[in-house]
């Protein structure tokens, strides 16, 4: 797939990546022979419908889940090559999590959420810094069952950065939130991206926040059909759908 | 402290009921195995202290009467370390205050307490003067009970003299650490028998015992190549010219031999019910684990995908067990303490001890500690590692729904139809959740089968006494005599006053040999037409005596290997000492000792005499019986006394005390079970179907209604588990019966149809209070809250 690349070895590469899950009989491919690079400081989104194959694309690159064949890099190093604890490894030291039903910790306050993050590394922010990146410094008491959806996902976005990951990873980070709410989340990673130069990848089904972002790669039944550069990346606030 | 930390303290918050309830189980398990396992230690250290300060001997022989000066060949024999020549009689006691004469057994002992084979221990009073030679020492247990003290008089028949003694101490004795005048006992009886020690010369000059004695006990040498009956059989021989009557190595020795298998029992049960209830526990947390991860799958698949380790999550959720395991310890350890103490407490009753006091073993402690932790993790491992093994990815997706299909008893549609919803329902969730459904049942039928077991041994013992003591025996009073008396004795005590009849009984010493089997028995010999004692099988049937041939008990028959029609070797230890032939005619069932009957007349012929008695059997019209216990204080030739209802009531009374508060115990222990599993079961069931349940409540239905879905379900796993608990329960029992038959007592595997009833309404009730919580719940329910669980 011609493509440029920013940097000469990019920050996560795809190879002929293929996942395939075998429900009993059946097998379903989830994701076919997917090819990708994806360069420091960028900003992609990965667009498709539901089922299309986003959050498996996701789980490859972050290391949560293995392709059946092909092969997944991280700068030089092969994830589809290493082992259980390497994995973790890379987890822990490289990508940042943004979920959509954004999976906090229901018995831990918004601090502690944030804090099981931050005892895996050596440098992280401090717990509250980062719930002030998000401007909810003054909600840090707070158990999730307290907070709003928007508020809880940016939780969830200090919780990944708490960890100062060079990777953000975002699973339709806004696929439960209203427009309001989810203009103020996604305004705030477009603005990690720019001001941290954090690279991030954020699936959604929704064209229209797509747009917010550098690169667009759309899927289809589990296939890369389209990978094209934005040009005029829209501001988070000007979302409308 | 790490937020991981917080989570755990919380999610413990969180689940509070459920892990009571597994923290109870375990505590139970724990303070078990304190507790047996400390009283047994206790036990076992006091014996041995016991036995090595106060010299226990090693063996026993009794003797009509043998020659100092072959005493002391026998003490010169190489592995004899020390021996003792006594004169042990069995007595009649006049004690004021008492109309009943009462038992007494009198030894023989030197001036010098302190070097005698099983010693006297002190307890009051300041021990043998010089200042007369009437003076006694006299057990302990048996003074307290008459409120006799030190410088009192009790009288006492002595070789046809009526003698009056002075109470100089009261002792204890290894050799009566329970109380017992010998196998043919099962509790002791320190209002009705006591053990008195007198002055070794007095005893030999009132008795006609000068230079000889009638009992030899002695120890081997510590390392003594010679096995303890290998020695006796070479006594048994230098001793044979004077009638030896019995052999008693220390294993069959009464008091030992109680407080032996009392140890052993304990140790066993230290083992046994620590291992069922722990087990228990380890299943219940298993189901509970397995529910806690299952809900908490997107958490552990966001801890994951945030970079934490299999092994850290791993370690997150073990220490729910650890946790679980420590507070069951801790709370554990307070309830074996408390149940050393109380077990402690009731033994004092039974042994007597110079020294008898309460331990904590640290080890025990620590022991438990471990255990309980290990059985916890065990418990909490399965249940985290289903879901650990899936991918970070995988495990944040949700479970996919379990299977809705149709359960088989749905496959007869004219039965299924007849059910109401809400037991269609119930059948359902039984059905699909299989696991739970299992735990809840092995747990329940666990604990109905140790209530189910708790009862039928409890009512064993009565059963036990009432054969014993109204089947088997008729006689009202039992007179031992000295010597044996021809049938003039009978005339005389036809004669005695209030005997309404009597009956005359030879009892008489014989080695019996079958084989390779050889034993010293006592053989009863009772008249033709014996009314008073009738041996029974256990079918009922009664069993008369043959003109020829003997009747044995069966455990007496195992212990010869003898079949009925086997004919078996017979050798009167006294008398003509001719070896006869003799028939084994029946086997009959006997609970205590090993009884062996013949006709008497046959018996005496083997003997050698026309017709010999040494007991007679009474019944007595009760209004008179005062006058006859005055007579029989006086009667030169009493030597024992038994009064069937005075034994059957001592029984009976301390069977009550000591068994109300140890079945209690287990039957409440058993009951945490059943509640605690049936418990958890159903909060499980409520936290998996809030929405289900709050879905009903939003349509109308009372929380009586919903609470009767998961009583259906309750009461489908109570009834399974009680159709398993019988069987279990009666395997349980053979298991105990076996354990504990020995020589000197067997337990009957009696069930009467009631104590169904009583264990099926007992453990009904366990279950009925968890319901109840289960009701509260329900009720507390927020429906309105739970209809928006996402599921």
């Amino acid at each position: 797939m011609p493509d440029t690349i920013p940097n000469e070895v990019p920050l996560l590469r795809m190879e002929q990546a293929s996942r395939i899950f075998r429900m009993g009989e059946v097998e379903v491919p989830a994701l076919v022979d997917a090819d990708l690079s994806i360069g420091v400081g960028e900003f992609l989104t990965i667009l498709g419908p539901s089922g299309s194959g986003k959050s498996t694309l996701l789980n490859l690159i972050g290391g949560t889940d293995r392709p059946t064949s092909g092969r997944v890099w991280h700068k030089k190093n092969e994830l589809s090559n290493l082992g259980d604890d390497a994995l973790t490894e890379y987890r822990r030291l490289a990508v940042g999590f943004v979920f959509q039903f954004y999976n906090l910790v229901p018995t831990l306050t918004a601090y502690e959420n944030v804090q099981v993050a931050t005892e895996l590394v050596d440098h992280p922010l401090n717990p509250l810094e980062a719930l002030k990146m998000v401007g909810l410094a003054d909600r840090a008491d707070h158990f999730p069952a307290q907070l709003s959806g928007g508020e809880q996902q940016r939780v969830a976005i200090a919780r990944a950065l708490a960890k100062r990951p060079a990777l953000l990873l975002a699973d339709e980070p806004t696929g439960a939130l209203d427009l309001p709410t989810a203009r103020n989340v996604l305004g705030i990673l477009q603005r990690l991206n720019r001001e941290q130069q954090l690279t991030i990848i954020l699936i959604t089904h929704n064209p229209a926040i797509a747009e917010i972002a550098d690169r667009i790669v759309r899927l289809v039944s589990g296939r890369i059909a389209e990978a094209r550069a934005n040009k005029n990346p829209i501001a988070a606030d000007e979302i409308t759908w | 402290m790490r937020a991981l930390h917080h989570k755990l303290i919380r999610d413990l918050l969180g689940n509070t009921g459920t892990l009571l309830s597994v923290v109870a189980i375990i505590a139970i398990g724990t303070g078990m195995f304190i507790g047996f396992g400390s009283s047994q230690r206790i036990l076992e250290a006091g014996q041995a202290d016991y036995y090595r300060d106060y010299r226990f001997a090693d063996f026993w022989v009794d003797v009509k009467k043998a020659p100092l000066s072959v005493v002391e060949q026998i003490a010169e024999l190489p592995e004899i370390a020390a021996l003792d020549a006594r004169v042990v009689f069995d007595v009649i006691l006049d004690i004021p205050g008492n109309a009943r004469p009462l038992s007494g057994r009198l030894i023989s002992t030197p001036g010098n307490l302190d070097r005698t084979l099983n010693g006297v221990c002190l307890i009051r009073g300041s021990g043998f003067s010089d200042n007369r030679d009437e003076e006694v020492i006299l057990s302990e247990a048996f003074a307290k009970e008459h409120r006799l003290e030190v410088g009192d008089r009790i009288k006492l028949i002595l070789n046809r003299k009526r003698e009056s003694f002075v109470i100089v101490g009261t002792a204890i004795s290894p050799e009566y650490v329970y109380m017992v005048r010998g196998p043919g006992d099962l509790i002791p009886d320190p209002g009705h028998f006591g053990v008195l020690y007198v002055k070794d010369r007095y005893a030999r000059d009132v008795l006609d015992f000068k230079d000889a004695c009638n009992q030899v006990t002695g120890r081997l040498v510590p390392d003594a190549n010679v096995h303890v009956d290998t020695l006796l059989d070479r006594i048994d021989r230098m001793l044979s010219p004077y009638g030896v009557l019995e052999l008693t190595p220390r294993h069959r020795q009464a008091s030992h031999r109680f407080l032996s298998d009392e140890i052993r029992g304990l140790r066993v049960s230290a083992t046994i019910m620590p291992a069922i209830f722990l087990g228990v526990a380890a299943l219940v947390l298993n189901i509970l684990m397995i529910r806690l991860t299952q809900r908490q799958r997107t958490t552990i698949g966001t801890l994951k995908a945030l970079g934490y380790s299999d092994r850290s999550v791993m370690a997150h959720y073990l220490l729910f067990g650890v946790v679980v395991g420590i507070a069951g310890a801790i709370v554990g350890t307070g309830l074996g303490i408390s149940f050393t103490y109380a077990m402690i407490t009731v033994y004092k009753g039974f042994f007597q001890f110079p020294r008898f006091f309460y331990r904590t073993y640290t080890d025990l402690v620590l022991i438990g500690l471990v255990i309980s932790i290990v059985f916890a993790v065990a418990g909490t491992v399965h249940g985290v590692w289903k879901v650990l093994r899936l991918h970070p990815a995988e495990a944040m997706r949700q479970k996919p729904p379990e299977r809705g299909g149709a359960i088989f008893l749905e496959r007869f549609p004219w039965f299924w139809r007849s059910l109401g919803f809400r037991t269609q329902m119930a059948l359902r969730n039984v059905f699909r959740n299989r696991v739970r459904t299992a735990t809840t049942i092995i747990a329940s039928a666990l604990a109905i089968s140790i209530i189910f077991m708790a009862i039928v041994l409890y009512d064993s013992f009565f059963y036990l006494v009432e054969y014993q003591f109204d089947v088997v025996a008729h006689s009202d009073v039992d007179i031992g005599m000295r010597n044996e008396k021809s049938k003039l004795a009978l005339f005389e005590s036809r004669a005695l006053p209030a005997v309404d009849y009597a009956e005359p009984v030879l009892g008489i010493t014989c080695d019996l040999r079958h084989g390779p089997y050889r034993r010293r028995i006592g053989i009863s010999g009772l008249s033709e037409r014996h009314r008073l004692t009738t041996p029974r099988r256990a079918d009922g049937e009664e069993i008369r005596i043959p003109a020829s041939g003997l009747v044995m008990s069966r455990k007496l028959a195992e212990l010869f290997d003898a079949e009925v029609g086997d004919s078996l070797e017979l050798t009167p230890v006294r008398g003509r000492r001719e070896t006869k032939w003799v028939k084994l005619a029946s086997i009959v069932d006997t609970f205590i000792g090993m009884d062996c009957y013949a006709d008497q007349r046959y018996l005496s012929s083997v003997v050698g005499e026309s017709l010999a008695v040494n007991s007679i059997q009474l019944t007595v019209n009760p209004a008179e019986q005062s006058s006859l216990y005055r007579t029989i204080k006086e009667l030169p030739n009493a030597q024992g006394l038994n009064v069937r209802a005075d034994a059957k009531r001592n029984i009976e009374k301390t069977l009550i005390e000591t068994s109300v508060f140890s079945i209690g115990l287990m039957v409440i222990f058993a009951g945490v079970i059943a509640f605690g599993s049936t418990l958890n079961n159903a909060l499980i069931e409520i936290g998996d179907r809030v929405r289900e349940l709050s879905t009903l409540r939003v349509l109308g239905y009372r929380p009586g209604q919903i609470a009767g879905i998961l009583f259906r379900q309750t009461m489908f796993t109570y009834l399974v588990a009680v159709a398993i608990a019988f069987p279990l329960g009666y395997g349980m029992v053979e298991a105990v019966t076996v354990a504990y038959d020995s020589e000197l007592y067997r337990m009957p595997t009696i069930v009467r149809p009631t104590i169904v009833v009583y264990t099926a309404v007992l453990s009904l009730l366990f279950v009925m209070i968890a319901q109840w919580i289960v009701y509260r719940q329900i009720k507390k329910l927020d429906w309105l809250e739970g209809i928006k669980v996402k599921e």
